[in-house]
């Protein structure tokens, strides 16, 4: 190793043009944020973020320059944080609902884990149900629907068959009546896992919602109810409406309370 | 683009023994100042994944606690923070033209712009814990927030967590400055010998670069 290696150094004028870069970009993040993607605004920004990181790096950091050495160094950082980062959300994202025992749903009702359904015949649509129809598809439904129901969410791009167009009246394959949905929000359907764990009320509430971005469809028949074991005679629907499985973190907060309550 | 180069001269400080070279002992000292950088992105970038999670399954609340913030005041930090790189820069090559005068003049100005950073800073939290917006625990929502859920709350331990660790460094970076703007004073890095004003400008870039992630996740996005 000589001791007369030349060093890099930056010119001032490059100094100063990714400075003015790093300031154009700030304001362009800032600009952008004004725009609703749905879940493209994380994208975008992470996008925005780790070009304006990256010049940082590259060029203020000198790694451009450097030994490669250092970034390797410095990458193997993000790598890891990659990996923990993925591990971590195969589980929280993709937990199953938890089986409930006989019984253990009027508990859940009984101890306020669970919300006593509010809507009576939940199967007719009210603009009530509408809205709280949109809360659930989009907290569960548009990665993969899309927020226009057009089956183009973020997520639909490693979907084989694609997800269903909600605004294509036609060749629904399992019926697009308000019982129909509800039957595929339990079963899954194809790519589309069950959504058991929704309560009877939400997955209503999301099939009405899911039916405005078409066109008007068939009222139910009572052979329609009869497939979703669903008595249209009931208030809520009779004893199948019951919640026969809840999501984990429900479940969590009860082992919790229950600790809790013990203590 | 136009690249000047210099030579070490390693006539006026003698490297430690236990180095090959001057050469040998910056390459160390900078390798060093890396793997440390590795620890600290360890560090915050853990509680970004905690944030990420918490984002993931509480959506809709992260998104309505993040409009409490203030974009303006956010976004003015962050074009203080990333001017601050740039003097920050300047008065690495400054040091390494051996240029002393302009090494203070930089280093100087980066330190005046850290503290308007931590100026602006002092005027969210005040504003903040004046309505109670405080970490989950301490929340007091004297408002129409009080009745916040736990995952709003939620929202508001992260800001203060990331920021607050942030601006801890932002005041570690100040002192580290006022260092070297001294030793740079004193003439110490007009031989070629301008290591420590190279590594403390490594720290104040993650610092920068740290922010450069907070500000979209917290202010922008939510």
């Amino acid at each position: 190793m000589s001791d007369h290696k030349q060093h890099h150094i930056l010119s001032t004028r490059l100094a100063l043009t990714i400075g003015a870069v790093l300031l154009s970009l700030t304001g362009f993040t800032v600009y952008i944020a004004h725009f609703d993607f749905g879940r493209w605004n994380l994208i975008v920004a992470l996008l925005v973020a780790v070009t304006k990181a990256m010049l940082v790096c590259l060029f203020f950091m000198n790694l451009l320059y450097d030994k490669k050495e250092n970034s390797l160094i410095f990458a193997t950082s993000f790598f890891f944080l990659a990996i923990f980062f993925t591990l971590l959300a195969t589980d929280v994202f993709f937990r199953g609902p938890v089986k409930l025992a006989k019984g253990q749903a009027l508990y859940l009702v009984a101890t306020g884990a669970q919300a006593k359904p509010k809507f009576k015949r939940p199967w007719v649509a009210t603009p009530e149900l509408v809205a709280r129809g949109k809360k659930v598809f989009t907290q569960n439904c548009a990665s993969c629907h899309g927020d226009q129901g057009l089956g183009n969410g973020p997520a639909s791009a490693s979907i084989n068959p694609k997800p269903r167009n909600f605004t294509q009246n036609d060749d629904w394959k399992k019926g697009r009546k308000v019982t129909d949905i509800f039957r595929t929000l339990t079963n899954g359907l194809n790519q589309m896992p069950s959504f058991a764990s929704l309560s009877p009320e939400d997955k209503w509430a999301a099939a009405h919602y899911v039916q405005t971005f078409g066109a008007k469809a068939a009222e139910p028949a009572p052979a329609d109810f009869a497939l979703i074991k669903i008595d249209p005679n009931s208030e809520f629907g009779g004893a199948a409406a019951t919640v026969k499985s809840i999501p984990i973190d429900v479940a969590i907060e009860l082992v919790v309370r229950d600790a809790q309550r013990k203590n | 683009m136009s690249q000047t180069v210099v030579s070490t001269d390693p006539g006026v400080r003698h490297h430690a023994h236990h180095f090959d070279s001057a050469e040998h002992e910056f390459d160390s000292a900078k390798q060093g100042m890396w793997l440390f950088l590795v620890t600290e992105v360890l560090m915050i970038g853990a509680i970004f994944v905690a944030f990420m999670t918490f984002r993931g399954l509480y959506l809709e609340d992260f998104q309505a606690a993040h409009k409490l913030l203030s974009v303006p005041l956010g976004a003015t930090n962050t074009v203080i923070l990333i001017t601050s790189s740039v003097t920050m820069v300047l008065g690495v090559t400054s040091a390494q033209r051996k240029q002393k005068g302009l090494t203070v003049l930089m280093l100087f100005l980066t330190f005046l712009l850290a503290c308007g950073f931590l100026i602006v800073k002092y005027i969210e939290y005040t504003g903040k814990f004046h309505h109670g917006i405080m970490p989950a625990g301490l929340y007091t929502g004297v408002n129409e927030f009080a009745a916040s859920s736990d995952a709003f709350k939620l929202f508001f331990s992260f800001y203060f967590v990331m920021t607050g660790i942030h601006a801890a460094h932002v005041v570690i970076g100040m002192g580290l400055i006022l260092w070297i703007m001294r030793r740079a004073a004193r003439g110490e890095f007009t031989g070629g010998y301008y290591t420590p004003v190279e590594l403390v400008g490594f720290y104040w870039h993650f610092v920068d670069l740290v922010w450069i992630f907070l500000f979209p996740m917290l202010y922008l996005i939510g």
